[in-house]
């Protein structure tokens, strides 16, 4: 991380993939996406904003056998900058089939490491997806318990 | 690469370059040496120094003893403020930070004259402040054209309400305040005169015209009030310490002759207004949305700033520069400090307008097949931006449209 400054890109290659090809998020309209919850969340910081959606659906785990409700898919939106829109972008891959307890515990530091690296000034934008999701996941066991597939 | 912001820093110049080279020959041969020393290599640099101060005079329209060099911009700016030290001081609310910061730190009274939505100061404003004030203030300090929408300032009246309010006040103590302008943005864009304009003190960088980085011209005219910022040197008549950086001073008088010699300002109406304003035709028509935040008929020739609601400035200079392309952004995101830029900040009154905006800043050797490159790839960045955004656009509008 040293020889940061020198870099001809401020960021790292995962994070240009991630920030010119992002993964998962939502194509114009909202209206473009059936979801069960929906997590906003601006950002104080620089005047961002990132809203996920989770398609929530139940199955069974294959080692308890009991029901669990997963992340069957999700996308996002965001406004904000390319640090904001690659750590959104390998969030959404981080999530993706998790349950909604180990999806809540991803962390910032895991979106960052998953991006090998993210310059200090930007982690504020990798915290933004990762409030999303939980408010997502607060909203939907607010609401009640989820469709079955 | 389609380098477009040249307002940041413009491509060095091929005769300071080669100026400069030949200075550095010199030092590596001990034949130029410093110019404080009494010995014929210092003699040789004092010399080139007082040439290029000369010339430097010649281009402000000012003489050799009102130019003091120092390291740039900034350090000019600075050296003003410092010298109206604990007393009353207005500035416009769009100068550069290196006015507005030492402004806040040394004034007793400090007042931001606001601007309209073009970015020109608002003159009613100044008029009535100028009325009512109970002290009037020392310093006046007004750029001659902004540094991100490029705007020009009615510098000229200014001056005239100045001299206006101050017979009808009827206070025989009180003096028409110092006047300062930052030239930065204006060097070689407009033709130019330091006593045309009536200036007390003005400042400029070096590398905003071609020339090296690291040196600038802070003018004083003579006889104004002056406290040194760095002391403990007999250089520059004991008005600014420190060993003269040789090559920059050379290389900033071969700048000024160059811009001088050229009569650039007339290029730049010529050349590249024209094209300036062709990009800023064809962004607005492809893509809709977009905000001109620029007054074409009052800036200097080669800034064009524009916002692009929904899509964040910085992800929109990433996405240009991987297509070769380089700008600015006034964008939260893009600054260290994660401020807004405080210039959009003061003409819109909203932190969006600065998230989204774009400056693209032309030189003498932008080509018309740069601009296109930038015609072809904007509007499906933009776009692509706008469709991954969650803010959702309203009915297009823009913001300046002709009086
Ligand atoms: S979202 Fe503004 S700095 Fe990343």
């Amino acid at each position: 991380m040293s020889n940061e400054k020198i870099k001809p890109f401020a960021y790292t290659e995962i994070v240009k993939d991630h920030f010119l090809n992002p993964r998962n998020f939502l194509m114009g309209d909202e209206k473009n996406f059936t979801y069960d919850a929906k997590g906003t969340v601006g950002n104080p910081v620089c005047g961002d904003q990132m809203n996920m959606y989770l398609k929530i659906s139940s199955r069974k785990n294959p080692e308890t056998n009991e029901s669990e409700t997963y992340i069957k898919d999700i996308k996002w939106k965001t406004y904000g900058c390319a640090s904001a829109i690659a750590s959104t972008s390998a969030l959404s891959e981080l999530a993706k089939g998790k349950t909604l307890e180990e999806a809540e515990k991803i962390s910032a530091k895991e979106i960052c490491d998953f991006l090998g690296g993210l310059p200090e000034h930007k982690f504020h934008c990798s915290v933004l997806g990762h409030e999303a999701l939980k408010d997502a996941i607060k909203n939907h066991q607010e609401k009640g318990s989820p469709k079955t597939p | 690469m389609i380098y477009l912001d040249s307002a940041a820093t413009a491509p060095l110049l091929p005769c300071v370059k080669n100026a400069v080279s030949e200075i550095l020959e010199k030092l590596a041969r001990a034949e130029v040496g410093n110019a404080s020393s009494l010995y014929s290599s210092g003699v040789y640099a004092k010399e080139l120094i007082e040439t290029a101060r000369e010339k430097v005079a010649r281009f402000l329209d000012a003489s050799p003893s009102e130019i003091i060099f120092t390291s740039g911009g900034s350090e000019s700016n600075n050296t003003v403020l410092k010298t109206f030290e604990n007393k009353s001081v207005a500035v416009s609310a769009i100068e550069h930070p290196s006015v507005l910061r030492p402004a806040e730190a040394y004034a007793k009274n400090l007042t931001l004259l606001p601007v309209d939505k073009t970015g020109r100061l608002d003159l009613n404003f100044l008029e009535n402040f100028l009325e009512k004030t109970p002290a009037f203030p020392n310093l006046i300090s007004v750029m001659l054209a902004n540094n991100e929408l490029g705007v020009l300032e009615p510098i000229t009246e200014v001056k005239k309400k100045l001299q206006r309010v101050l017979k009808l006040r009827k206070n025989p103590r009180e003096k028409c305040p110092k006047f300062h302008s930052d030239l930065t943005q204006a060097v070689g864009k407009l033709p130019l005169s330091v006593k045309q304009l009536d200036l007390d003190y003005a400042s400029f960088s070096a590398h905003k015209i071609g020339g090296p980085l690291g040196v600038g011209v802070l003018y004083i005219k003579s006889g104004s009030p002056y406290k040194p910022l760095l002391l403990g040197g007999e250089q520059e008549n004991s008005r600014r310490a420190g060993t003269y950086n040789l090559p920059g001073i050379v290389g900033l008088g071969v700048a000024c002759d160059y811009c001088f010699e050229n009569r650039t300002w007339e290029i730049y109406e010529k050349k590249v207004k024209p094209l300036r304003d062709s990009l800023a035709k064809s962004l607005l028509e492809k893509i809709p949305t977009a905000r001109l935040n620029t007054d074409l008929e009052n800036s200097v020739p080669n800034i064009l700033n524009l916002s692009f609601p929904a899509a964040e400035g910085e992800s929109i200079q990433l996405y240009l520069d991987l297509n070769g392309v380089q700008v600015s952004t006034g964008s939260a995101c893009a600054s260290g400090s994660l401020e807004p830029s405080h210039v959009l900040m003061a003409i819109h009154h909203d932190p969006e307008s600065a998230h989204n905006s774009i400056r693209f800043s032309l030189s003498l050797e932008t080509s018309p097949a740069d601009l296109e490159k930038v015609i072809a790839t904007l509007p499906k960045i933009v776009y692509n931006l706008q469709q991954i955004s969650t803010i959702k656009l309203k009915e297009p509008k823009k913001c300046l449209t002709k009086k």
